[in-house]
């Protein structure tokens, strides 16, 4: 019998707001242990929580950039469960009257196709403290930090509508750059403020049953989100072809091995209504207020590139994917920069230069005016290729613009043709070898050649005008 | 518990900066509920203080007045501050006050009553006017409710047809009205308190605070000695039976839920029929309750009505034995609390005229 995988996925994705969900302390889990702890997070008797505005307004940006629709009426409940990384016994989520419902991601599956993967709802809640185990000579000790406890998440819950481990991680990217767009989390599965549960059944293709699912966890990256999926696949159609019975329980993967391994059944508390965080209401103009502030998403952004600036569909959707990328480059084509040299010069010479010196593109020295500037000189023959990423380079450690660079280190490009059939007719003469190889029809004594000239003119000669003459001249 | 607060609560604060004076602690019985153990209403019997403040879960406030021939007041839900107050039931829950005099609960009330932004759960609400003077229109209307007066003995009945003709001596138009689901008032309180209590007590855990049991080897045995050591008898038996809703009969819980709110809509039919409306407040919940569940929540079968609903409401005790009598409530509709207190302090005046 053939299987078919239903999967359906949990991401939980920690909003970048600067306090915690329900009180005012710095949301920087990475701090000094409980250095960012007050007593609401501590949960002291008598504390009163306060939902954050910033961490409300960032999940419904959020909600808005997935597609889906914010309810008027959303509550928090408490998920009812003991663990000594839950400071109150509780967890406040919203089970019953969730922020949002509905929304989804179109993204391209295995054939190319367009298809389009709904999210059954999205809600907040706060994150749990972190536990460490260490050992204390010979007494094995826990200790808890706070700093994350309290921090503010959302939980998109898709529908369970895909079919492979490759739909799962094509949702994912396309996720995590639309969450990216609208500011609301780095969503870094490394780093954790992209957190990925699975959950996976398999049924007999063609059938529509929804059978027992396996939960699982403990993924940090997208791929080993694939790996997983693709795993648990495996696993549960040789469960079932050996008629053995799949059992709902948790399992977590295990990157190292590259399997999955169940785990001890967490248990699974009630989920009670909360009296103490007032019911959100959201007017419709409040609504329309956070979706004034929705930027434009990618899949739109990479259409008005292709229709503004004439790239190809693969070229935009790549450049769309970061909005700060997109946006250097939007800047580049405002300083009248033509779109594929501007497109081909960002990607493969600015962005590893700013990766190579551990910047950030929005903070770098080379401002997309200062860019645009030297990739000028460039258009119009000032310099050549070689020079350019020179000057780049030195753009890094110095404010003066690209012209000035060139003037002061007297890189300007040698088109003069008769200064160029000087050095020309010098190489050829003191190259008769390679001048022999080309006449006997070898293609490649010609770049040999080339680059005589080049280094006989201290890289200055413009390598076309260089040419013309050596084909000229032999030819 | 071991533990001392960072900060004041919001009431105490305002008490202080209003130049009140705090001569004392009142020792509440745990987490306030019931009556058990509590001094509550003592230091304003003996007249060592004027007004006294006593966490109201159950009627608590109230009924302690009452047995002491004072007057207990209980703010309408969401009127007066709850941050720092260590609640067990959040949405029942309201501080109480209780004096011999409305007015001097009226003069507390106006320092401690209105928005806090500590407290987020407070709704957005105009203060009633505390400080105005109120009038009692003649021909207020006064319901008393028919189901509420079958667990009274012989001289508190009579002493709460007394308190009836005195309103209606003092020209309230007095009918009888009646609210067959009066009965469930008990038992949704039981099961959305209990539930509350379970949840509101989960942060004892001796992880952050308080006594831990020495001696666990895991987390779960340290919960357990912890919490098993902390809690009394009563408050035990409490989150049990809010932990059996919980996890065993949410159902029940969800029902319960529906009924509160159909409850409230009842109220707040009857509170068109009446201006306000008249339960007893019998001298119950002291050492009769001891710790059993069932006899803490027959103690206060009269006066759980408003902490469900949220009203406010003022107790008065009655001519007569206070022991033996107790009182009479007055509940009215949401943010009346400033003339509710103003038609006690009306009763209580020609009372003092009459002798
Ligand atoms: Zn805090």
């Amino acid at each position: 019998m053939e299987f078919e995988p239903v999967i359906g996925l949990e991401i939980h994705i920690e909003l970048n707001c600067a306090t915690k969900l329900f009180c005012d302390c710095p949301n920087n889990p990475g701090d000094e242990a409980n250095a960012n702890t007050c007593p609401t997070c501590l949960w002291f008797p008598g504390a009163a929580p306060r939902l954050s505005e910033q961490a409300l307004e960032k999940a419904a940006l959020l909600c808005l950039g997935l597609g889906a629709e914010l309810q008027p009426r959303s509550a928090f409940d408490q998920k009812v469960y003991y663990y000594p990384d839950l400071p109150k016994g509780f967890q406040l989520s919203q089970a019953h009257l969730p922020l949002s419902r509905g929304g989804g991601i179109e993204i391209l599956d295995e054939d190319g196709e367009p298809r389009r993967f709904r999210i059954h709802h999205i809600h907040m809640e706060e994150d749990v403290a972190k536990l460490v185990h260490e050992m204390d000579g010979r007494l094995p000790v826990s200790l808890v930090d706070f700093n994350r406890a309290g921090a503010p998440l959302v939980e998109i819950v898709t529908e369970p509508d895909f079919r492979s481990a490759h739909q799962a991680m094509e949702f994912l990217k396309v996720l995590r750059t639309q969450v990216r767009y609208v500011g609301a989390s780095e969503c870094s599965m490394e780093t954790g403020t992209m957190r990925v549960d699975a959950n996976i059944s398999i049924r007999p293709k063609g059938t529509d049953q929804m059978n027992t699912k396996v939960e699982v966890k403990n993924m940090n990256s997208i791929r080993h989100v694939g790996d997983a999926i693709a795993y648990e696949i495996e696993r549960q159609s040789a469960a079932v072809g050996a008629d053995e019975a799949v059992v709902l329980h948790t399992r977590l993967w295990d990157p190292d091995k590259r399997v999955t391994v169940s785990m001890r059944g967490k248990f699974e508390g009630p989920c009670v209504p909360d009296p103490s965080v007032p019911v959100i209401e959201l007017s419709p103009e409040w609504i329309e207020g956070i979706r004034a502030r929705l930027p434009e998403m990618p899949a739109v952004r990479a259409e008005r590139l292709t229709r503004e600036h004439g790239l190809s569909a693969d070229e935009a959707g790549m450049l769309s994917t970061d909005p700060e990328v997109a946006g250097y480059f939007e800047a580049l084509m405002g300083a009248g920069v033509a779109a594929k040299p501007g497109l081909h010069w960002l990607t493969t010479q600015l962005l590893p230069a700013v990766k190579e010196r551990q910047q950030e593109l929005g903070e770098t020295p080379v401002t997309p005016l200062r860019f645009a500037e030297l990739l000028q000189l460039l258009a119009k023959d000032s310099i050549n290729a070689n020079t350019a990423r020179e000057v780049l380079g030195e753009m890094f450690e110095s404010a003066a613009g690209a012209a000035e660079i060139v003037a002061a280190r007297g890189y300007a490009q040698i088109s003069d043709r008769a200064e160029l059939e000087r050095v020309v007719a010098e190489v050829v003469a003191a190259q008769p070898g390679a001048v022999a190889d080309f006449r006997s029809g070898q293609g490649k004594a010609l770049g040999f050649l080339i680059g005589q000239v080049m280094q006989a003119s201290g890289g200055k000669a413009n390598p076309k005008v260089v040419r013309e003459l050596l084909v000229g001249l032999l030819g | 518990m071991r533990f001392t607060a960072l900060d004041d609560a919001t009431v105490v604060q305002r008490l202080r900066s209003a130049g009140i004076r705090i001569c004392g602690m009142t020792g509440m019985s745990e987490f306030g509920l019931g009556l058990t153990g509590s001094s509550a209403g003592r230091v304003v019997e003996t007249k060592h203080a004027d007004v006294e403040l006593v966490l109201d879960l159950m009627g608590e406030s109230r009924v302690a007045a009452v047995r002491v021939g004072a007057c207990g007041f209980k703010p309408s839900y969401g009127l007066v501050s709850r941050y720092g107050v260590i609640g067990l039931i959040p949405s029942m829950e309201a501080v109480g006050l209780l004096a011999r005099q409305p007015r001097s609960i009226r003069t507390v009330l106006g320092c401690v009553a209105g928005a806090d932004e500590r407290d987020f759960s407070m709704p957005e609400e105009p203060v009633p006017g505390f400080d105005e003077e109120w009038t009692v229109p003649a021909g207020t209307r006064v319901g008393v409710i028919r189901e509420a007066c079958s667990g009274l003995t012989p001289e508190q009945l009579t002493g709460f047809q007394q308190g009836i003709e005195e309103l209606r001596a003092a020209g309230c138009a007095v009918s009888e009205v009646s609210l067959p689901d009066y009965p469930l008032f008990s038992l949704v309180h039981k099961i959305v308190g209990s539930v509350e209590a379970a949840s509101s007590t989960g942060r004892y855990d001796s992880v952050r605070y308080g006594p831990r049991a020495p001696g666990a080897k895991n987390w779960n045995e340290m919960y357990l000695g912890s919490r098993g050591a902390m809690f009394g008898t009563l408050v035990k038996s409490y989150l049990f039976q809010g932990a059996y809703f919980q996890f065993e009969n949410y159902a029940a819980y969800e029902d319960a839920c529906r009924i509160r709110a159909r409850l409230l809509g009842q109220t707040q039919r009857l509170m068109q029929e009446a201006d306000y409306l008249v339960l007893p407040c019998p001298p119950r919940g002291g050492a009769e309750e001891k710790s059993a569940l069932e006899a803490v929540y027959a103690a206060f079968a009269e006066t759980l009505w408003a902490n469900v609903t949220g009203q406010p409401v003022l107790a008065l005790p009655l001519p007569g034995s206070a022991g033996a009598v107790g009182g009479i409530q007055l509940m009215g509709p949401r943010l009346s609390d400033a003339r509710l207190l103003a038609l006690g302090e009306m009763v209580l005046d020609r009372r003092k005229g009459d002798r």
